[in-house]
């Protein structure tokens, strides 16, 4: 092991870790806004990289191509909300879990039927030839997910402790009820969750796209995103990320040096083992009841 | 009541007559959808009626079937044999699962099932010589008694004299104070635990429960189809299972066997249009959850056409809003 | 309630009764003819393949790919003026579905033969079911070495080789004509890319008595291959053999390239696709694999390009990546069933069909099929991959062929 290695892989550790804790972000908002996990979201990077896809065959480029992929799953966000998950919300949990298992299932199987399973590419400015340092070779698309990710914490720090709208999301997640008394309509609040949840998982799939192809199984990486948070105990935005970014690297350590069994075992027992020993996560407020 | 008792000795009559009719096609689905309707009967003991999500329900049928495979295709023992030890298998090891999970309730409960589904599948292909790994194994045709059950008929009497076995074990378990318990620890594991009932246990309980019901199925499933992969028992089969309960009704035994029945047909009547059968039953699905809230027996029940026996699982009571209350404690 | 009770009581007794019904009625309409499946004027295959689920790719290519062959031969007059017509039915991939498949198609669509374009394990899953039924099963697809050992005289598989065939193919081109001692292996944790792996290294060890200088994996789904392409860095092998997707294959050959990796690489028959190409550009130049066929159906030989013209007019709407290697194999096949049963003459049963199957020498369905051959010992139709190397930015033919001979017929002598 020499120190070029356990560099290169640092940056590739960290490179993956954002995507994870984009995903795991993505699941976070929901849950903290209105108790609900999108099992669905795996399937709405998928979306995001398909419509990024189409768009892409209009002609657009990929800068215009963001923008336009972000708004549109944003409004997806918001129908699926207001027509699909808020007339079940008063169900037993299994309901909503099966529901947006559902609302998954669909979306996959739309895709894979028209679509097939024939892996596409897209351009963008950030893919091209790496970035030598040294002995160290980074990959440009690598350094954007990382940038890409910073951008998106810094934004939703600014959002939610400066916007007016942030902090009426913040105040529905501590008490609705209150929230409500207070004049806010948690209606609007629950919608905009899910619509910048649905953001993010588009944005994830525009980052991905260009990088490793589009096909309709790469929905597959919801499972890293749901460890990713609950290391930071599934309450904490910032737990989010820093679990993501740890995962990454756990992963990505754990297969160089134990080979990919133990990397596949890492993330499922991670999430045990912190699931039984500390479910708070890292960061998290205690939510165990003791009986 | 009289009326009750007719229909399921009515029910059982017909089915039992079906090897004089059906082909070996629709023995097979039957045989599918009552397999099915073992695995239903248990998640609702742990899901309906105790309140316990699982997301690894499929994992406890694969360890019961690999577990079944590995008695009588390895070590060369009767069926007879190797479906109870499958049973024991599963039941401990849904202890084992239950056991250190007794305190997490909700997302958390459903994300250690999660993991745990995960860990048995890269268990069962780390393990290739015994398991076949990726590749799938071949299973032995189930052998009672020194007897190979080739005929059809024979097998289906086989499971379908075990699935009934299943479905009363269940229905007494949920009449018995352990389904009690397990009612009481669903509608408020405070109040049970005032009450000296001790939720923990109760909830390992349901676990193992649970875990024995879906590996018998499993011991039966590899016996019936006589191959078994990981990917038959990953994480679309384990919500497969839950929907077999959420549609037919949750906490209710006549939910588990129509939901059980009515899913396990669905996909085969599907079979006519072609590669859209998925599209199709995930819009079915989530239409029937979105329109049925309570499942078929709760339709059922509303349309007046049987009185349940018991009351359907409801949702913990919410005060009136006109906008949906989320998140309240 | 008395009322309430008796109203549920008839609607569960009509829906029982329908059941029945149905039941019944199937039991019944069939008239059995001589022969099932075969009438004056038709023939009727079924046919059984994933057609949802991730590995749609197959099936759909596998059932549109044999239409086409249907409908060129019913064009043409048909078979022996018998018209042939084919009921497909999905698996999913599984083999709990695969069985109820050729079930429904052997006791309710009563269908005289299976023609089976599933992957393996679907395919293992009925083995036992149609070995006792009798029904001629062909596999068009499965490579596992299930479906022709132990020897049954229904079994019969077609353009694809056995798993092991892979092995040795692969053993043979490295070690011979690229002259590699030192190969070091990736393969994903699926089942075809694992089997390709394993029969790599034990055919290395059977043949020449080496053994690959590392041997790592990965998970279906990774996206990033740094530390096992470090590891193999660390190894310094000539060559890197990689078994997998596409999609992955592309990305841990750019990675690899990033990280300065220079050797060649050696890819799984499932890579040598244009979609790999399309994903890895640059970094696959080079590399080199074999291919199910002789032609892909992106070459430019004209005998494929008016094929794949001809499949385009047929199948208009269908996305990019069609017509894939299966489409032509599964076509292809169709065309060598088609030749046995013409063979197998008006008098038609299954007996004169495997004997007209085994009677099959040197089969091809034009360039773009493998020539097939079938014997009354062993049903193993080809023995031939295609080599292919990446030359400016196309696969292109490689004129290597497997000289030694392959240890897999040994076991039917």
């Amino acid at each position: 092991m020499t120190w070029r290695i356990i560099l290169q892989l640092a940056l590739s550790g960290l490179s993956i870790g954002s995507i994870y804790a984009l995903v795991g972000l993505a699941l976070v908002l929901p849950f903290k806004a209105s108790g609900i996990v999108n099992f669905a979201q795996g399937e709405i990077v998928t979306f995001g990289a398909y419509l990024a896809l189409i768009l892409s065959g209009l002609g657009l480029p990929y800068l215009a191509v963001v923008p336009l992929v972000l708004v549109g799953a944003a409004m997806f966000g918001m129908a699926t909300e207001r027509l699909l998950i808020r007339p079940i919300a008063n169900q037993p949990e299994f309901t909503l879990v099966i529901v947006t298992f559902a609302i998954g299932f669909i979306i996959k199987a739309a895709i894979r039927l028209h679509w097939q399973d024939n892996t596409f590419s897209i351009d963008a400015p950030f893919v091209g030839p790496p970035l030598v340092l040294g002995a160290l070779r980074l990959n440009p698309a690598y350094l954007v997910f990382i940038l890409g990710t910073v951008v998106v914490v810094a934004a939703l720090f600014l959002f939610f402790g400066y916007s007016k709208f942030g902090k009426a999301m913040r105040a529905t997640a501590l008490d609705p009820i209150a929230a409500k008394l207070m004049g806010i309509r948690i209606g609007s609040v629950f919608s905009a969750a899910w619509a910048l949840s649905t953001m993010l998982g588009a944005f994830v799939g525009l980052l991905l796209a260009p990088v490793i192809g589009i096909n309709p199984e790469i929905g597959h990486l919801i499972l890293k995103g749901l460890v990713a948070a609950v290391i930071g105990g599934f309450s904490s935005l910032g737990g989010a990320v820093v679990g993501g970014l740890l995962l990454g690297l756990l992963e990505t350590y754990a297969g160089a040096f134990f080979g990919a069994t133990f990397k596949n075992l890492v993330p499922f027992g991670v999430l045990i083992l912190l699931l039984l020993l500390r479910p708070q996560g890292l960061a998290g407020a205690s939510s165990v009841r003791r009986v | 009541m009289r009326a009750r008792v007719l229909l399921i000795l009515a029910g059982v009559v017909l089915l039992a007559a079906l090897p004089l009719v059906a082909t070996s096609y629709y023995l097979y689905l039957v045989e599918l959808a009552m397999i099915n309707v073992i695995v239903a009967v248990g998640l609702n003991l742990l899901s309906g009626n105790c309140g316990q999500i699982s997301l690894c329900n499929a994992s406890f049928m694969g360890i019961g079937a690999y577990c079944t495979a590995l008695c009588t295709t390895h070590f060369g023992l009767s069926t007879l044999i190797a479906l109870p030890a499958s049973v024991v298998v599963s039941a401990l090891l849904g202890a084992a699962l239950g056991y250190p999970a007794r305190r997490l309730s909700g997302l958390y409960l459903a994300l250690t099932t999660l993991g745990f589904l995960e860990l048995v599948g890269i268990v069962i292909e780390e393990f290739p010589e015994y398991t076949g790994g990726i590749r799938g194994l071949k299973v032995a045709k189930p052998d009672i008694f020194g007897l190979s059950l080739q005929s059809n008929a024979a097998l289906y009497f086989f499971v379908f004299v075990l699935t009934i076995a299943a479905v009363v074990v269940g229905a007494n378990v949920q009449r018995s104070r352990y389904g009690r318990a397990f009612d009481a620890v669903r509608q408020s594991p405070f109040a049970a635990q005032a009450l000296g009932i001790p939720v923990a246990r109760v909830k390992v309980i349901a676990f193992s429960l649970n875990a024995a019901f879906a590996g018998f199925a499993g011991g039966l499933l590899s016996s019936v189809v006589g191959f078994i992969d990981p990917p038959e028992f990953g994480i679309l089969t384990s919500i497969q299972h839950i929907t077999f309960i959420v549609v037919g009704g949750l906490g209710s035994i006549t939910g588990s066997i129509v939901g059980a029945v009515a899913l396990t047909a669905l996909p085969e009547a599907l079979r006519g249009v072609q590669e859209y059968a998925e599209l199709i039953y995930g819009l079915i699905l989530l239409g029937t959850l979105l329109f049925l809230p309570k499942g078929l027996v709760g339709l059922a029940a509303r349309l007046e056409l049987l009185r349940p026996a018991r009351p359907l699982t409801e949702p913990p009571a919410k005060p009136t809003a006109k906008e949906p209350v989320y998140g309240a404690p | 309630m008395f009322g309430k009770g008796l109203r549920g009581v008839f609607c569960a007794a009509a829906v029982l009764g329908a059941f029945f019904g149905a039941s019944f009625g199937t039991f019944s309409t069939q008239a059995r003819a001589d022969e099932p499946g075969v009438t004056p004027d038709s023939i009727t295959i079924g046919a059984f393949g994933p057609i949802t689920g991730p590995a749609a790719y197959i099936g759909l290519a596998g059932r549109d790919g044999a239409n086409l062959a249907i409908k060129e031969i019913n064009a043409a007059g048909g078979i022996n003026s018998r018209k042939l017509s084919m009921v497909f039915e999905d698996d999913g991939h599984s083999p709990t579905k695969a069985l109820a498949a050729v079930k429904k198609l052997i006791d309710q669509d009563h269908v005289f033969m299976i023609f089976c374009v599933a992957g393996s394990n679907g395919t293992l899953g009925t083995i036992d079911f149609v070995r006792e039924n009798g029904r001629v099963m062909y596999v068009s697809f499965a490579s596992a070495p299930g479906v022709t050992w132990p020897f049954a005289r229904n079994l019969f598989r077609g353009g694809t080789t056995e798993v092991p065939r892979y092995g040795e193919l692969y053993a043979e081109y490295l070690h011979e004509y690229l002259k590699a001692t030192k190969i070091a292996i990736l393969n994903g944790r699926e089942e075809y890319p694992k089997n390709e792996g394993d029969a790599l290294t034990a055919q290395l060890k059977n043949w020449y008595q080496t053994a690959p200088v590392k041997r790592a994996e990965f998970n279906i789904g990774d996206k990033d291959f740094t530390p096992q392409l470090l590891e193999i860095q660390g190894a310094d092998p000539q060559v890197i053999a990689i078994f997998g997707n596409p999609a992955e294959a592309a990305i841990a050959m750019r990675q690899a390239k990033e990280l300065g990796m220079n050797q060649q690489f050696f890819l799984g028959t499932t890579m040598v696709d244009q979609s790999l190409l399309n994903v890895a550009k640059q970094a696959a130049e080079g590399a080199s694999g074999f291919a199910l066929l002789p032609l892909l159906p992106s070459s430019s030989n004209p005998e494929m390009k008016a094929w794949v013209a001809k499949w385009k007019q047929e199948y208009p709407n269908l996305p990019a990546g069609r017509p894939n290697v299966f489409d032509v194999l599964s076509y292809s096949d169709m065309y060598a069933v088609a030749d046995a049963i013409k063979r197998a003459g008006k008098d038609l049963t299954t007996d004169r069909l495997i004997d007209a199957l085994e009677a099959t020498h040197e089969y091809r369905a034009g360039a773009i099929a493998s020539p097939l051959t079938f014997t009354k010992k062993h049903h193993i139709g080809n023995l031939r991959l295609q080599a292919m190397q990446v030359k400016n930015g196309e696969w292109e033919p490689v004129a290597f062929e497997g000289k030694r001979e392959s240890d897999i017929l040994k076991r039917y002598q």
